[in-house]
């Protein structure tokens, strides 16, 4: 009897941590990525207008990648920004857990196509890909030491295509771009 | 009941690292390599790097190298059914171990995987090892190793690759400058 009840608490205690990464895969790419950094983090983002970032070399950036004239990478009212600013994010020596959760949660709606960590200086790059009918969806998620930021925009296969080249400057590139004044 | 459930329980991590070894010579069959296993070494690296471009991506965005410039990368990623790269960075020698190491050697001692001889690298003192899967004449898939003192790098890619495409691919689609060459000196 003893050893049924061990067995119950031990599925029901499973289920019970399977069932957030599960109920969060079934949510929006963008607004899960950005509940998981306030909940590990313990941090709040910030809806701060594009413009404010209007300064952003995101045109450099992107015609280097593109070997060429400048051209913006999402497409036009594709693109959803998140930023944490003056912000801690010290993972406490837990950075691969933080990597997990991501995993668990983006696992089998969202392919992972790059992922950078370094945490000496709590700096981590995600980058995932999912289809959009003839497109692509791209979520981005860039955290530093004191700043972090979710970007989701869609981009067309070609452009992809291009990005995928150099998988390391994709993240820089695409939250860049998904940040830079159209003005 | 209560003396097996204990036993059981006692053995139960002995089972599991046997089923994970099973799991992993299972696989050993196969190009793709099991790598996950790795993943708790990020907490002991100072960098680490994950790149994962699987058969849909490739094939999907392969299309879309249609310029002059991406001919000779289309024709190198003809056939490739995905490109699997970890590596880790590490300030001090000793953070990671042989046995992470063998968890994935383990996996390229099946019947279809051999090992190049016949390669070094341009750079100093790097201990690089190619392995190649085969499936009769045709090459199937590809593993590097490069294990050094303070970095780790596995690079798997799936599919028709030989020295020359991996060569081409340096640099590109998150393949590290592995500085790979081959000796001529040497057979294989």
């Amino acid at each position: 009897m003893k050893t049924k009840l061990t067995t119950a608490g031990l599925v029901s205690a499973l289920l019970l941590c399977a069932a957030p990464a599960h109920v969060l895969a079934h949510g929006d790419g963008f607004n899960d990525a950005v509940k998981i950094i306030e909940q590990f983090y313990h941090v709040k983002h910030q809806s701060i207008p594009l413009l404010a970032r209007a300064g952003m070399t995101a045109a450099r950036t992107a015609a280097r990648i593109k070997g060429g004239e400048y051209k913006r990478l999402a497409e036009a009212g594709s693109v959803r920004v998140a930023f944490f600013e003056d912000q801690d994010f010290n993972s406490r020596g837990q950075i691969a857990t933080f990597k997990a959760s991501m995993q668990a949660t983006f696992a089998g709606t969202w392919s992972p196509l790059v992922q950078t960590l370094a945490p000496r200086n709590e700096e981590q790059t995600y980058i995932y890909v999912r289809d959009a009918a003839d497109k692509f969806h791209v979520l981005v998620v860039t955290i530093e030491r004191h700043e972090a930021t979710v970007v989701q925009a869609t981009v067309a296969p070609d452009i992809l295509a291009q990005l995928m080249k150099d998988p390391g400057e994709m993240g820089k590139a695409l939250t860049e771009d998904a940040t830079i004044n159209d003005n | 009941m209560k003396n097996l459930f204990q036993t059981t329980g006692k053995i139960a991590p002995v089972l599991l690292l046997l089923l994970f070894g099973s799991a992993l010579t299972a696989r050993a069959q196969g190009p793709k390599l099991q790598m996950d296993q790795l993943d708790f070494l990020a907490n002991k690296a100072s960098e680490t790097v994950d790149v994962k471009l699987d058969e849909r991506l490739m094939q999907t965005t392969a299309r879309f190298f249609s310029g002059k410039d991406d001919a000779e990368i289309k024709e190198v990623l003809k056939g490739i059914k995905g490109i699997y790269v970890k590596s880790f960075t590490f300030e001090k020698e000793g953070e990671y171990s042989q046995a992470e190491v063998d968890s994935v050697v383990s996996q390229l001692h099946g019947s279809t995987w051999s090992k190049i001889l016949s390669v070094k690298s341009r750079k100093d003192g790097d201990n690089v090892e190619v392995y190649l899967n085969m499936v009769g004449e045709q090459i199937t898939g590809l593993a590097v190793l490069s294990i050094e003192p303070r970095e780790f790098t596995v690079v798997n890619i799936v599919g028709p690759i030989d020295l020359e495409k991996l060569s081409k691919l340096e640099g590109q689609f998150g393949v590290p400058d592995l500085g790979i060459e081959q000796d001529k000196t040497k057979k294989k």
